[in-house]
């Protein structure tokens, strides 16, 4: 109402001496049906029509349309024709069935006049008009017309028309007729500027509640005031339970100290940013989001409220977490083995003897350490195959499966740690083999076998047998007090917790190693670490 | 007895699952005159000499065959028993609460761990 007496406070001061004037009880509430009327049309187009009926209805016009210029001011399209217009037409071509309005015509003829010399123009004999140009196909014959130019800051940009009053338009129509024309520019502006910023809202809330990310608005002291239904989904909580300060239920207990914090520091300073856990709603496990809110400033620079986004970040910081766990792993490993290595090197040279003899050594055991790391480190279990762990072993010093040499035992799948050790007694077996034992004297005879027996519970144990027959006995042979010995005597109890047997017997060695093993690593050569 | 290892006689706990970094380890103890408490290689092993044995320090490796060695320093620290990690893992890779705790790196010198575990024990001051 108060656009009302701002446009016609004025104007009521000023009453013609003649015809009716916006003092007219008629046309005032006209102008307040358009004002209206505005509010509830959906489109422009309805409006057009509302404000074409209310002139038809204070005029005595027949029918009517009201166009606009184009952008380029050499054409004028429709914004409506009155409903009466419609009806007038109706039947005479199926375009005008269809209520398509009609675009794009040149600003010439009777109505073209009302434009060019911006202003209204009474014509009650167009036939004889010399600026005639006829009337469209399926147009009703025009008899009167009455045109009025509607301006928005002091330019006419649009028209509205008025055709066959029964007697012929008078000044008093063209009085009403130009009363109504500010508020027809009102009206349409106001709805046109509220369907654009309907639109921009609409694809703006599209925008919000289309992207990934939890949205939601704050006041200065972390009391929301908005949530969008992605938070909602993610959290549970209704936006009821998450306005105020209830957001808070969804952080983790452990993470809502740092979230309070974070309001705290929110006072005149820029963007703020952090990560903490949010609970799933459905399945009641905490994600990782990142939280980044950015304030809203008014004229005056002043943070009048805070917009805020956040982003599930649990997947890249699992990945990451996982990343950093395989780095510590691999460190840790490299570092390890090295040590070991060093250790084994010392060992080697302490054990005496030429220096081709000491550098065979420790190559061999280098050599061994390093196929089972290659194995281990091939596979996603990080698991050797023990069978394969032994022939590569043998078959390393050339050794040839034959009726002399027998491999056999069911699949095992056995963590790093345990090949790298089994791996290396059996190296240090298969050498003394090879330089006293079995593999050297033509009617030596080995066999290799193993199995797996349950002890209690979910344990388990692998007895590895190592068995050489038909060696010619020998006198003490150097493995007895060397590097093997204590490798299989000693660091295969201490670090596998294995029991072991070796002996030197007539006939060959007899060396049996039983260590225990969870009863999964048995026929899982592919199982993976995880889990 | 001028000129005595800082360690001697000084019961020296280690709990490593590597027997040969465990052995040398010993060996440089016993060299260094200091009486060891193990080697042991495992968790059950290492809590169970760090409550029963009278200690003076210890050297733990963080992986004993998968699990981890902080529960024994969690007894030793209660005890007021000093030790140190033996490992291959950086700082970072440690739990917050250990981050600051002493570290001898892998692969080690035996000096360098001698030196570590003497800088352990505050001087008693032999009268």
């Amino acid at each position: 109402m108060t656009d009302l007496a701002s446009l016609y406070g004025q104007k009521t001061l000023t009453v013609p001496s003649t015809g009716p004037g916006p003092h007219d009880a008629h046309v005032l509430a006209g102008i307040n049906r358009i004002l209206q009327e505005a509010l509830r049309a959906s489109t422009e187009e309805e409006l057009g029509r509302l404000c074409l009926e209310v002139a038809e209805d204070l005029t005595g016009a027949a029918f009517s349309f009201f166009g606009e210029r184009r952008e380029s001011h050499d054409r004028l399209d429709h914004i409506a024709i009155s409903e009466r217009g419609w009806a007038a037409y109706h039947g005479s071509d199926p375009v005008f069935a269809q209520r398509q309005l009609p675009n794009g015509f040149n600003i010439h003829g009777i109505f073209g006049q009302v434009i060019l010399q911006d202003r209204s123009l009474i014509v009650n004999d167009p036939a004889n008009h010399p600026n005639r140009v006829g009337t469209p196909k399926g147009h009703p014959p025009l008899h009167n017309f009455l045109g009025v130019p509607l301006r928005r800051d002091g330019e006419t940009f649009a028209m509205f028309a008025l055709g066959n009053h029964p007697t012929g338009f008078t000044e008093r129509e063209r009085a009403i007729a130009e009363e109504l024309a500010p508020a027809i520019v009102q009206a349409l502006l106001r709805k046109r500027a509220e369907v654009a910023s309907r639109a921009s809202q609409r694809r703006l809330l599209t925008l919000i509640e289309g992207i990934p990310q939890l949205v939601w608005t704050a006041t200065r002291n972390g009391q929301w005031t908005w949530v969008s239904p992605q938070w909602v989904a993610m959290t549970g909580l209704s936006v009821e339970e998450s306005l105020g300060h209830g957001w808070l239920a969804a952080v983790h207990p452990d993470d809502r100290d740092a979230a309070r914090r974070y309001w705290e520091g929110a006072g005149e300073h820029g963007d703020l940013a952090m990560e903490g856990r949010l609970r799933h709603g459905q399945t009641g496990r905490y994600r990782w989001f990142k939280t980044r809110a950015t304030p809203v400033r008014d004229d005056h620079g002043r943070i009048v409220e805070w917009f805020g986004t956040s982003t599930d970040i649990d997947t890249l910081r699992r990945l990451r977490e996982r990343q950093e766990t395989l780095v510590a792993e691999l460190q840790h490993r490299v570092r390890n083995i090295l040590t070991i290595v060093r250790s084994i090197f010392t060992r080697t040279v302490e054990n005496g003897g030429p220096i081709d003899e000491i550098a065979d050594h420790f190559r061999g055991r280098l050599d061994s350490l390093a196929r089972t790391q290659v194995v281990a480190t091939q596979t996603r279990s990080g698991r050797v195959d023990l069978e394969n762990l032994i022939r590569d072993e043998l078959l390393g010093v050339g050794a040839i499966e034959d009726d002399r040499l027998l491999i056999e035992g069911p699949d095992v799948a056995l963590p790093a740690d345990t090949a790298e050790s089994l791996g290396l007694a059996i190296h240090e077996l298969t050498t003394n083999a090879l330089k006293y034992g079995a593999l050297r004297h033509s009617g030596g005879r080995l066999t290799i076998t193993w199995q797996i027996e349950p002890t209690s519970n979910s344990e388990c144990e692998l007895i590895v047998k190592w068995d050489e027959t038909g060696v010619p006995a020998m006198p003490v042979p150097p493995v007895r007090q060397g590097f093997g010995t204590e490798l299989i005597r000693e660091a295969l109890p201490y670090g596998l917790g294995a029991r072991t047997r070796l002996d030197f017997r007539g006939g060959g060695v007899l060396c049996v190693i039983t260590l225990p093993l969870m009863s999964d690593d048995a026929d899982a050569p592919n199982r993976s670490t995880e889990g | 007895m001028n000129r005595q290892s800082p360690l001697a006689d000084k019961r020296i706990l280690v709990v490593e699952d590597e027997y040969f970094i465990a052995r040398d380890l010993e060996r440089a103890l016993r060299a260094a005159d200091a009486i060891v408490i193990g080697p042991v290689a495992t968790l059950e092993q290492g809590l169970s000499l760090a409550e029963t044995q009278p200690l003076d320090a210890a050297v733990l490796d963080v992986n004993l065959a998968g699990e981890r060695a902080f529960e024994i320093a969690d007894r030793l620290s209660a005890r007021d028993v000093p030790w140190t990690f033996l490992t291959g893992y950086d700082e970072w890779a440690l739990p917050a609460a250990y981050r600051s705790a002493p570290i001898v790196a892998k692969p080690f010198q035996a000096d360098r761990v001698i030196r570590a575990i003497g800088a352990l024990m505050p001087d008693k001051g032999c009268a």
